[in-house]
């Protein structure tokens, strides 16, 4: 019994899986992905809602009625209704047609954290009900309900003018990394609730998600030489933080050490600086991944994280370096996956490193 | 900790809530469904209706109070707890239970149905809630219609429809005005009314699945038992009994228009009724055809729903309709009871005698009198004959006896102690029509003369108004409204060699009576013995009110007659008229396959145009390319098909070195736009940039 049932629910999945791909590639061809969609009868989809269905199981209910009854006016009743659903089919998808959608494609956000993608509607005439929401692709339709509820909100709009409009669609981000999110599902059950009238549209949306910042302890130093061994690199910064020239007094960041607090200036209420010195300036600039104070490498993505922002925050100069904490690696620095972004700094650099963080691969290096 | 914020999402995301214009919209909308059944509804029932309603009511104004106070536990509070609401609705469907021997299995079925559409709106959670309720909601109205169906309450019903379609469409667009949601459901129903109209006529009608329970309603109208008196309470209800189409054809006088209904043979000495013929075997009943002679009339008859099963004609009246049955007596009964309208035809036979010879059995049926009943009138009948050898002499002298010796006519007649026949004729002298008529028929019985009492209705409302309404129906004239009011009895005397002849003794009392309708001292009288009838009274004085009277009649005539009235045999009539006579099943075959064949050939030409201009619609760059690609051939070189671009660029670059560069680029970014995935922004960069490569060698092919 138990292999029949199993054997039936695989089944019954490769066939749903089927179903869903060929769906999906029908759909890809009726509605490419594009930046900005016009509803038309070439993408609008409608069926009636359940409410629909009932509808018309009373109206046959009532048409029993009349005709037992030999009730011409109950059969005129049934009769209206009936039509009235036809009738509300059209108006529903009027409803919806003529509206145009665009939405740019890319957003960036942090794991754990809202990202926030615009959608600029533009109407002709006055619609009702309109409700969006992402659809979550590429998951087992036990989790896929889940995540469908936690991770994109619907957001309904109850009346939208002629003109244009923007709505913001939210999405929780749960995982850092490269998201192509799924089509965006706009969706209306104006007039009467008997009909849904829907569309899939493709903004070919994609979410680059950035590890979720991890404080670090801030009375540590965590830039490095590009070719100091994580092993000695402790150490040289302990010798080189004494040696070195001073150089001049920056505003304190978090993760500095506190060796360098210009303790001097803090007493004379001149606010928390630190000492900088002229060596640390020319070799100690890179953020490794190696060197973070983790095992887990995506814990230590999440502290990088942390660093990238407040290095940029201060606007330091600082590079960074992806390499993975084995050892083995160190030997071979043609490797495919070490990432080296040159030392910069400003808001594009931070982005850049971010999405860097975002990006990378570690499975590559197993 | 997200599970938990998950469910509380959810719970968020199911409930379901009217705004506050919505929730007393849909009180009231509650209110009017069922208003539109409260006449079929119990009085106790009615009282737990409203009860329902009044705290929901209540309910409904402290939520948006305190929701407006911004208090949070006011949700809480505002619901009655579940448990109270189930004992409640328990308790009251033991009650219909109880009761549902007294009201029948139909009304018991209408409280339970209301009964669950207020308790319902207790507790409209989520949406599929209000759903449920809003269905219950067109049930509700629908089975109004089982009871009711006149002209002005199917548009009340209209209405109601529509107010809670509105209800409905506030939910989806709850930003719009009330105004403008009517607007916009109006517009949605008369956009579906031309479809309905269309099933209506052209659906086929199909006969009754099963069987239901009939609103078992009061017998209304005339009954099978009459004693003096009995009439006169009818004289004073307005309702409708009976219409009647003469089909344009000319209308006989007033004084002809014996509508007879029920022919009563039996005395007993108080009350007439009915001769049972053969109760014993009623399917030996043999078909009746009454011999008739002279010129018909047509006429069409809409009768009122009476729960009964008589029907009205005038005799001598045949009919060739299967449903109806002919009477020895000269009635017509229904095989079923009139529960709803009926529609039949009866051809009439004015002059035609009737029974010119009877049976022995039934002379002496209708020569028996209970002796000593009544010994006055009996003593004066044996004076009549001994004066009046000649039957129609007795009869002329009771005539006019009524017409000089001071009768009254009246509405008013005073209580007759055991309905003495005595007491009328000597001492009160006053009396409605049944009273003359018994008189007269006992006397005429106890003078030898065979006699029977009829009873029916008299003449009737000419309605002329509904003639310019349907032109090609009745050119001449509208149609005749019969009511209640106008419910009569007279007698019938059987002559030798002329069969029965119809007296009406009330005609030797009252002529106008019987000549144009109600005197004017009569309408008084009813009046103030009826409310409701003062208003119809004043109506009539007033002309253009009266005008506006008859309109609506002949309004509610043209409903009756073609929507409540539309049966199969209608359809079937209308059907062929529409598509006239001549036109066979082949002729309709034929105008149905050359519809098909043009809906095929539209979509053949439709899809012949979408693949040519799908052809057409080659990308812009492709274009270009092509374009120089036929200039190069021009030049004399063509590009082979097995040949890529890039391949072709280096033969070009032998041909003419001259264009060489500017090809290989012009090559190059085609190739980019064929088959590099590249965003929308670069992709109108290159295309911009092959453009102008494009401009460039144009010019350059054409100066080698």
């Amino acid at each position: 019994m138990k292999l029949f049932s199993s054997v039936f629910m695989f089944s019954k999945q490769a066939v749903k899986g089927f179903i869903s791909k060929r769906v999906e590639r029908w759909l890809s061809k009726r509605v490419p992905g594009n930046y900005e969609h016009e509803l038309s009868n070439r993408n609008i989809f409608i069926m009636p809602t359940r409410f629909g269905f009932a509808y018309l199981f009373f109206d046959v209910l009532l048409f029993l009625l009349g005709t037992n009854y030999q009730n011409n006016t109950i059969l005129l009743l049934s009769y209206l209704l009936a039509s009235l659903f036809i009738t509300v089919m059209m108006h529903s998808f009027y409803n919806l047609s003529q509206l145009t959608f665009s939405s740019s494609a890319k957003q960036f956000t942090f794991a754990k954290q809202q990202a926030y993608f615009p959608i600029t509607i533009k109407a002709k005439k006055t619609h009702f009900n309109l409700n969006f929401q992402h659809i979550i692709k590429n998951l087992p339709s036990l989790k896929k309900a889940q995540s469908q509820k936690t991770q994109s909100q619907k957001v309904n709009i109850e009346q939208c003018n002629t003109g244009e409009h923007q709505v913001v669609l939210p999405y929780l981000a749960d995982n850092r990394g490269v998201h192509q999110l799924g089509r965006v599902k706009v969706f209306s059950e104006y007039s009467l609730g008997l009909f849904i009238t829907w569309a899939m549209l493709d903004f070919s949306h994609q979410l680059v998600v950035f590890p979720q910042p991890k404080k670090l302890r801030s009375n540590h130093n965590y830039l490095s030489d590009l070719n100091d061994t994580p092993k000695s690199q402790s150490n040289n910064y302990l010798a080189s933080a004494g040696i070195d020239d001073f150089s001049e007094l920056k505003n304190y960041i978090v993760g500095e050490s506190q060796a360098r607090i210009a303790w001097k200036q803090l007493a004379r209420g001149q606010g928390k600086l630190s000492k900088h010195y002229q060596n640390q300036q020319g070799s100690l600039r890179w953020l490794k991944l190696s060197n973070m104070p983790n095992i887990d490498i995506e814990a230590q993505l999440s502290c990088l994280c942390f660093l990238i922002l407040e290095y940029s925050k201060s606007e330091h100069d600082f590079g960074l370096l992806l390499d993975a904490n084995l050892s083995s690696i160190t030997n071979n620095k043609n490797q495919p996956h070490m990432l080296k972004i040159v030392p910069s700094s400003g808001y594009q650099h931070q982005q850049n490193c971010l999405i860097a963080l975002a990006e990378f691969k570690h499975d590559m290096v197993d | 900790m997200t599970s938990k914020q998950t469910t509380l999402f959810d719970k968020h995301a199911n409930i379901f809530e009217l705004s506050r214009q919505n929730t007393w919209l849909l009180w009231c909308c509650q209110l009017i469904n069922i208003a539109s059944l409260s006449a079929e509804i119990s009085s106790w029932m009615l009282a737990v209706l409203a009860l329902c309603l009044c705290w929901q009511a209540l309910l409904n104004n402290k939520k948006f109070n305190k929701k407006t106070n911004g208090t949070a536990k006011a949700k809480v509070n505002s619901k009655i707890s579940s448990v109270l609401l189930t004992i409640f609705a328990l308790s009251g469907c033991v009650a219909i239970a109880i009761t549902a021997g007294d009201l029948g299995v139909l009304i018991s079925m209408v409280h339970l149905l209301t009964f669950a559409y207020v308790l319902k709106a207790f507790e409209i959670k989520q949406r599929k809630d209000f759903y449920q309720l809003f269905l219950l909601g067109l049930f509700l109205l629908a089975s109004a219609f089982i009871f009711k169906q006149s002209l002005g309450f199917s548009l009340l019903i209209f209405l109601a429809l529509l107010l809670n379609l509105v209800v409905l469409q506030q939910v989806f667009s709850p930003k719009r005005s009330l105004f403008l949601s009517a607007r916009i459901v109006t517009i949605l129903l008369l956009q579906s009314s031309l479809l309905a109209i269309v099933l209506f006529v052209v659906f086929p009608r199909l006969s009754p699945f099963w069987q239901v329970p009939n609103a078992n309603s009061a017998k209304t109208g005339l009954s099978d038992e009459v004693s003096p008196g009995d009439i006169a309470n009818l004289a004073l209800s307005s309702d409708l009994a009976f219409r009647v189409d003469f089909k344009g054809k000319e209308i006989p006088h007033y004084s002809n228009l014996y509508w007879r209904a029920i022919t009563l043979e039996n005395f007993d000495g108080r009350k007439w009724t009915r001769v049972k013929v053969n109760n014993n075997e009623p399917s030996a009943e043999k078909a009746f055809i009454p011999l008739t002679s002279g010129k018909p009339i047509t006429y069409d008859i809409i009768a009122e729903p009476s729960y009964q099963n008589w029907l009205f004609g005038l005799s001598v009246a045949t009919t060739s309709e299967a449903k109806l049955s002919l009477i020895e007596d000269y009635t017509i009964q229904s095989r079923n009871v009139l529960s709803q309208i009926t529609h039949y035809s009866l051809e009439s036979y004015l002059q035609a005698p009737l029974d010119l010879s009877i049976s022995d059995v039934k002379k002496q049926q209708n020569l028996a009198i209970v002796a000593g009943s009544n010994p006055k009138l009996e003593r004066l009948a044996l004076a009549l004959v001994q004066k009046f050898p000649n039957p129609i002499d007795r009869s002329n002298e009771v005539l006019a006896l009524f017409r000089n010796k001071q009768y009254f006519y009246t509405l008013k007649a005073p209580l007759l102690i055991n309905n003495s026949l005595d007491q009328f004729f000597f001492d009160t002298k006053a009396g409605f029509c049944v009273h003359y008529a018994s008189a007269y028929t006992y006397l005429m019985r106890a003078a030898d003369i065979p006699a029977r009492v009829v009873t029916g209705y008299l003449g009737g409302e000419y309605n002329n108004a509904s003639s310019s309404l349907s032109s090609i129906q009745a050119k001449q004239g509208g149609h005749l409204s019969v009511y209640q009011y106008d419910a009569h009895a007279w007698s019938e005397i059987w002559l030798e060699g002329v069969g029965w002849q119809r007296v009406d003794p009330t005609a030797a009392v009252d002529p106008q009576r019987v000549d144009s309708g109600w005197s004017s001292t009569l309408l008084t009288q009813q009046s103030s013995l009826n409310n409701d009838l003062l208003g119809l009274y004043q109506f009539k004085k007033i002309e253009w009110l009266n005008t506006l009277r008859l309109q609506l009649d002949a309004l509610d005539y043209q409903w009756t007659r073609w929507v409540l009235g539309y049966s199969s045999k209608q359809q079937y009539d209308l059907l062929k008229r529409l598509f006239d006579n001549d036109i066979h099943w082949k002729a309709t075959a034929i105008i149905v396959s050359m519809l098909i064949i043009t809906m095929v050939l539209l979509t053949l030409i439709y899809r012949f145009n979408l693949n040519r201009l799908k052809q057409k619609k080659v990308h812009p760059w492709l274009k270009l390319y092509q374009q120089i690609l036929e200039k190069l051939a021009k030049k004399g070189l063509i590009k082979s098909v097995d040949m890529t671009p890039a391949d072709f660029a280096k033969t070009v670059t032998q041909q003419f070195p001259v264009i060489s560069k500017e090809f290989i680029e012009f090559t190059k970014i085609t190739e980019c736009l064929m088959y590099k995935k590249v965003s929308v922004l670069e992709n109108k960069h290159y295309i911009c940039h092959q453009k102008k490569q494009y401009e460039i060698l144009k010019k350059m092919i054409s100066n080698i």
